[in-house]
């Protein structure tokens, strides 16, 4: 399916003027069997796709939330080989959700773009988006994620020019990820004003599908993206919040239970701000 | 206003081959492209560069000499010579950068500069530059850089300078710039002032551009004291800015060997060392492609050094162009030999080098045989203070300072 898989939930979202909820979770943060469930549970509580993160040892684009989410999963032991299996696995147990594999730049570059696309596609991976690779680098790649039929996603902020938020948009399928705000991942943000005048200028650039990101925490800011956007992107409050019921399970309970059922919750509650 | 393109090349090319690039999140392409806009301008302002000169002069202390170390040359029977940026004001080249970025971060407006410091040595440029030209300065500084260069750590509090010890990670150098580059992104009001040649264009270019006065004069005045020029020139690699600042000035003389001293730490297993050209792969880290420590999965790996100025992962992304070309070569030094380079220069010489600089005087020192009777210019990119700790734990039992 690949890229197709994506670009059908994206268009469709589009088409129907809607807005759909897509989860940020990071690989291996307690172990991929963790990941695996949560991949479940967030699928059947109603997410649009998934971004599922390839933890890196310096993730520079990262706040401390997620930072500390990808030195967990490192220490247990993930690794590239171990989230293609994950990926496979999902799909293998009937898992539907678009995925985009969220890495940075090296993991993917020093394996060799062209291995890397195609053991991510093969597995059932739709997309990538790589944090540090903007589009003047996009040669790197760009042969490769062809080659898999990968969705590649491109990155705009609101200091983004005009012409690179074309170009950006014109390279990336499925959807362009629009930053709504300067800064880290994590950050707590309320759109505003500037923060709309920002999606109604990329709006006004591009058709493409946007997905809009950074400092969501709740349904308050899912229901201000919404009307902007066709994928309101949730990470840090999600894997933090995910992170938080292991630490509060009891010894008794099954934790991959336990998350699972606190991501689909989550998934729940911020579907809340998508209600007229 | 938001920019559209670099005008400048972002890769240093070597045939097929070409490293650096702009591998940064989008979050700081703007700041990126407005710093190139604001460095190419400068590089065309005459005033700019007559500031930069007088400050570099008059208050630095430029130019600084080459000193022929008839000594030490005789002890090890090599032809020595050493460009002395230890005794370049707040003791190490690292000011040349950051009065050159400083008047940068003025031209464009700023009144804030970030920094990374390793040694500690750049931090103290930097808090220093900042003091002088009325901005505010936050360093980040790993905790256990922190600790084994205490007097740094000091003496920028003193200059004014806000120091954020950075606690995660290998709480190195690499760990200090990945709380830069993030502080960075939340802040492009402030100018991050990179203190080496490394990290997304057009950082690479500014760090060595304002470094290569170092082997322009250098080339100069060893060329008027000798007659001829040197056969080697030799510089530690850290990041690679004092390293880049020499070969500058040799880079079109054929005849002129450049060779490169990395960390080579306590061992060559993975972790025990930081020596990048010899145990690394091509790979992006800090927004460039160079060598690069990693394990099989591209995750960077552990680095071992006794000098925290080379106690880094990566290294400048020229220096992988210029061995890629075959014009420059990367060796290393060990903690040991570095500690023997420091002793027979402060015996023979009087002068206490950095830890740094002393890779470079442990390898030429190593090779000594093979380098017999050849005019070896090195690079003294520091001066010795900040490690008095460092060095009297290990020298402490055995202090009788002789080459053996
Ligand atoms: C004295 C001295 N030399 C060398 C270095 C290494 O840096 P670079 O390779 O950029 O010259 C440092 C870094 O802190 C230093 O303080």
């Amino acid at each position: 399916m690949s890229a197709s898989r994506l670009e059908a939930v994206t268009t469709r979202l589009a088409q129907a003027g809607e807005c759909g909820i897509a989860p940020y979770v990071t690989a291996g943060d307690g172990g991929l069997g963790r990941t695996l469930a949560v991949l479940h549970a967030l699928e059947g509580a109603g997410a649009a796709c998934v971004e599922l993160g390839l933890p890196f040892s310096d993730p520079v684009a990262d706040g401390p939330l997620l930072q500390a989410a990808a030195l967990r999963s490192l220490d247990s032991g993930t690794t590239f080989e171990g989230v293609v299996d994950l990926i496979g696995r999902y799909r293998s147990a009937g898992g539907a959700l678009p995925i985009l594999a969220f890495s940075y730049a090296n993991p993917i570059l020093s394996r060799g773009a062209e291995e890397a696309c195609s053991r991510l596609a093969e597995a059932g991976a739709d997309g990538l988006l790589i944090p540090d690779l903007p589009v003047e680098e996009q040669a790197c790649i760009a042969g490769a994620v062809q080659a898999a039929d990968l969705a590649n996603v491109f990155f705009v902020t609101p200091t983004t020019a005009d012409a690179r938020i074309v170009r950006a948009a014109e390279l990336s399928r499925g959807f362009l990820y629009v930053i709504g705000r300067t800064g880290i991942t994590g950050t707590r943000t309320e759109l505003g004003r500037e923060g709309s005048e920002f999606l109604a200028r990329v709006r006004s650039l591009t058709t493409c599908p946007l997905g809009v990101g950074f400092g969501i925490n709740g349904p308050a800011e899912v229901a201000a993206v919404a009307p902007h956007a066709q994928l309101a992107i949730v990470g840090s409050a999600l894997v933090e919040h995910v992170h938080q019921a292991a630490l509060g399970s009891s010894p008794d309970q099954d934790i991959d239970a336990v998350c699972a059922r606190a991501a689909a919750n989550f998934l729940t509650q911020l579907r809340e701000g998508l209600k007229p | 206003m938001s920019h559209e393109r670099f005008e400048r090349p972002t890769r240093f090319a070597a045939g097929e081959e070409s490293f650096g690039g702009v591998f940064a999140p989008e979050t700081l392409m703007d700041n990126l492209f407005a710093l190139e806009a604001a460095w190419i301008a400068a590089g065309e302002d005459e005033s700019f560069g007559a500031e930069l000169t007088r400050l570099l002069e008059t208050y630095a202390g430029r130019p600084t000499p080459t000193y022929h170390a008839r000594r030490l040359s005789e002890a090890w029977g090599v032809d020595l010579w050493l460009k002395r940026e230890d005794l370049l004001h707040t003791g190490a080249h690292k000011l040349n950068n950051t009065l050159g970025q400083c008047l940068l971060a003025c031209s464009m407006g700023k009144k804030r500069i970030l920094a990374e410091t390793g040694a500690g040595q750049h931090g103290v440029a930097s808090a220093t530059a900042a003091a002088l030209l009325g901005l505010e300065c936050v360093v980040y500084m790993g905790a256990l850089d922190a600790a084994r260069q205490a007097p740094n750590v000091d003496r920028m509090r003193l200059l004014g300078a806000e120091v954020c010890i950075v606690e995660h990670g290998q709480r190195t150098l690499k760990d200090a710039i990945n709380e830069a580059l993030r502080a960075w992104v939340t802040d492009p009001e402030a100018h991050y002032v990179l203190g080496s040649a490394l990290g997304p264009h057009p950082f690479p270019s500014i760090v060595a551009g304002y470094q290569e006065i170092i082997g322009h004069e250098a080339r100069a005045q060893f060329l008027s004291a000798h007659g001829s020029l040197p056969d080697l020139a030799v510089a530690c690699v850290g990041g690679g800015s004092n390293a880049i600042g020499l070969f500058r000035g040799f880079v079109d003389d054929a005849s002129v060997e450049l060779v490169g001293v990395e960390a080579g730490g306590v061992g060559s297993e993975a972790g025990q060392h930081a020596a990048r050209f010899r145990g690394g792969r091509p790979g992006v880290l800090h927004g460039c492609l160079s060598y690069l420590l990693q394990d099989e999965d591209g995750q960077v790996q552990a680095t071992r050094s006794i000098s925290a100025g080379l106690d880094y992962p990566s290294v400048g992304p020229e220096h992988a162009a210029l061995r890629a070309a075959g014009r420059a070569r990367y060796e290393s030094a060990t903690d040991e030999e570095a500690l023997a380079g420091f002793k027979d220069l402060a015996a023979r010489e009087g002068i206490l080098a950095a830890l740094e600089s002393s890779h470079a005087l442990g390898w030429v020192r190593r090779e000594r045989e093979a380098l017999a009777g050849r005019s070896v210019l090195v690079n003294l990119s520091g001066r010795g203070d900040k490690d008095m700790a460092t060095i009297l734990e290990v020298l402490a039992p055995d202090q009788d300072g002789e080459g053996s």
